[in-house]
């Protein structure tokens, strides 16, 4: 049951990292439906990065810098060129999805390197997406950066005709977003699940991507959401830890599949979607061109 | 940029020609055949030697190009589930799941009905061939539904939930052919069982019936986007939901709708794969790799721009160069997913090139002397 706990913990910890990266790009605006292709990016690098150099911190490094990459081009996509950032984020995912296949291939299997060693019976990242969860908290409610990031991602001509450089304040959101997918890819590729196998994130990044809806933008919920999916998600693929021969493993999987749409069903009611508009920002997806 | 008494400009498009959007389409695949020569660099092969082996192999070599044929039709089936719903507007990337769906819709057919010790089915083979078809449409069918029910009536934003039943069919299929599953094959090895050879899909021409059945498709979808009161809705809905509301378009139906008709020819590709390309005649354990073969739709779609005619050459280019691509792999000993790599570079490259679809870049010739005077420029 404890060692149920500390790996659920540790599922929850990625899907904060990668959701909060979401929450900040769409906080200013940006939505970014690729969070999987920048969660398998830096995955698969930052697997194959830690296996040459014998570094854990290496492969996380460039988990971040690889995320950070991914976030320029989708700021590149849809803040410079003005595109679909749905067209954008789509790309982000299929040539995450096609060249970690193609990349990783020959670094198929276990990492081989001693386990990262837990602190206080948990492993570290836990306690650094706790820190995260209040950063991004204090960013967002108390500095005038969060309230520039809020004030583009709801009106960004109002913000620009007061002084803000919407441009370089999205870029800003969407590199610093990348960076947490690209960060969150990394742990699960190092520390969560250390075996490099075709795809295999298996949704990660999209329960991420559900899990910004489900928060109405706000870090705390997202970090209430994360426990309860990172808790099914292990529960899933782990079942027998907790409830043995009980359904098939296979349906076990789909689980946190199908409580995802129950609750995306739940949420378009009246009730819910009433606070949820008012909490959406409200240049959501929308491109900004400069009048 | 300036260059004498020309200034480059970019200019917004305010209409764009279906020939210059061939061109912008055709040039945004060249840029990505170019981009993806890098990796064949990286792997020390010279990319021209690769190029002619993958072309040559999947268009003109007796063992690929039917291979290359199989490919095209399901590719094409998947571009057509893709296409539906965005021409409204909405995009369907559960092409994957609504295939499962209908792989398993269909093989459940011949579950029921199989056991006769001569042909292997207590049905009329031709009979149970179409009830297949039939099942596999409506499987993918009632499938995607769910996404475009919940669309059309709460709002509900249909990528996250067509990617979400992706996954959740794909594990619906594990437990069907794997562990005891109810389709699992006798000889105990995680595929499903095999089609019995009277069942398996007729070949025409020596190619399976259902490449006619996909290039039919793409006739009919043609038409009924032309022609048709219903193609007429789905274009005003996918131009402006609000403005086909005020037209008197059903705004709750229509998602639902598009997502009948894409999950429906989903299904149909799911059938193609499983029950009609020669060789396989099962769901076999690696089928998550065949699923997500479905994911070219998506660039096949956007390519071709919603035009369902226009998707037969795309299609028939990547389902060659996806299995010249996997050819090449084995030949030059490179690592294994050429074809996903592949299909990766054409994504983004084809991202970048949405803004030449939207803007052009024009040579502007400047005055020499300014003629700002005064208030007005």
């Amino acid at each position: 049951m404890w060692e149920f706990a500390t790996r659920s913990l540790e599922a929850s910890t990625i899907f904060t990292f990668a959701a909060l990266g979401e929450l900040i790009g769409q906080r200013s605006g940006i939505l970014n439906v690729g969070v999987e292709g920048a969660m398998l990016f830096g995955a698969t690098l930052g697997f194959i990065a830690a296996q040459l150099t014998g570094s854990y911190l290496i492969g996380l490094l460039v988990g971040l810098a690889i995320g950070a990459l991914l976030g320029l081009l989708h700021g590149f996509f849809s803040i410079t060129l003005g595109g679909d950032q749905v067209v954008s984020g789509m790309g982000i995912w299929i040539v995450g999805f096609g060249l970690t296949t193609y990349i990783g291939n020959p670094y198929t299997g276990p990492l081989g390197m001693a386990r990262i060693p837990n602190v206080f019976g948990l492993s570290p990242f836990v306690y650094l997406g706790i820190l995260l969860v209040l950063a991004t908290w204090f960013l967002f409610s108390k500095t005038s950066l969060g309230l520039r990031i809020r004030s583009v991602g709801e009106n960004p001509a109002v913000a620009e005709v007061s002084g803000i450089d919407v441009a370089r304040t999205r870029y800003f959101s969407v590199i610093l977003g990348g960076m947490l997918m690209g960060l969150a890819g990394a742990i699960y590729g190092l520390s969560y699940n250390p075996v490099w196998n075709y795809n295999f994130l298996m949704g990660w990044g999209f329960i991420a991507l559900a899990l910004v809806f489900f928060s109405m933008w706000n870090p705390w919920l997202l970090l209430g959401g994360a426990i309860l999916f990172g808790a099914m998600w292990q529960l899933s693929l782990s079942p027998e830890l907790v409830l043995p021969g009980f359904l098939s493993r296979y349906l076990w999987r789909t689980v946190p599949f199908v409580i995802t749409l129950l609750v995306l069903f739940a949420m378009s009611s009246k009730w819910f979607r009433g606070r949820w508009g008012a909490a959406k920002p409200a240049a959501l997806g929308e491109p900004y061109i400069k009048g | 940029m300036k260059l004498g008494p020309y200034r480059l400009q970019l200019q917004k498009r305010l209409a764009l020609s279906s020939a210059k959007a061939g061109a912008i389409s055709l040039l945004a695949i060249v840029a990505a055949l170019a981009l993806f020569s890098l990796l064949f660099i990286l792997a020390d092969v010279n990319p021209l030697t690769a190029y002619q082996k993958i072309f040559s192999y999947a268009f003109f070599n007796r063992f690929g190009l039917p291979l290359t044929i199989s490919r095209f039709a399901f590719l094409l089936l998947a571009s057509l589930a893709f296409i539906l719903p965005f021409r409204a507007g909405l995009w369907n990337i559960g092409m994957t799941g609504q295939l499962y769906l209908g792989a398993l819709a269909a093989f459940a057919v011949i579950f029921l009905f199989k056991g006769d010790p001569a042909t292997g089915v207590r049905l009329p083979p031709a009979l149970l061939i179409l009830l297949m078809l039939l099942a596999a449409a409506l499987g993918g069918a009632l499938y995607a539904a769910i996404a475009g029910f919940l669309r059309g009536s709460y709002g509900v934003n249909e990528i996250v939930v067509t990617m979400i039943l992706n996954f959740i069919a794909f594990w619906l299929v594990s437990y069907m052919i794997k562990d005891g599953g109810m389709f699992m094959n006798p000889g105990g090895r995680g595929e499903s069982f095999e089609l019995p050879a009277a069942v398996r899909a007729p070949m025409i021409l020596g190619a399976p019936f259902t490449i006619y059945l996909a290039l039919l498709l793409a006739l009919l979808i043609t038409f009924l986007f032309a022609r048709t009161r219903i193609g007429y809705e789905i274009k005003a809905y996918g131009q402006s939901p609000a403005a086909a509301r005020y037209a008197g378009v059903n705004t709750a139906f229509l998602p639902l709708l598009v997502f009948l008709l894409g999950g429906a020819v989903a299904g149909l590709a799911g059938y193609h794969y499983f029950a009609a390309v020669p060789g396989v005649y099962k769901i076999a354990r690696n089928y998550g790799f065949f699923g997500d073969l479905a994911f070219y739709g998506i660039i096949c779609g956007l390519i071709s721009r919603g035009h369902p005619l226009a998707a037969i050459p795309v299609a028939f280019l990547f389902g060659g160069l996806s299995i010249g691509g996997r050819f090449v792999q084995g030949e030059l000993n490179m690592s294994f997913g050429l074809d996903y790599a592949l299909l990766g570079v054409l994504m983004i490259t084809l991202v970048a090139f949405q803004f030449f679809f939207r803007y052009q870049i024009a040579w502007i010739k400047t005055d020499k002397e300014p003629r700002h005077v005064g208030i007005r420029n």
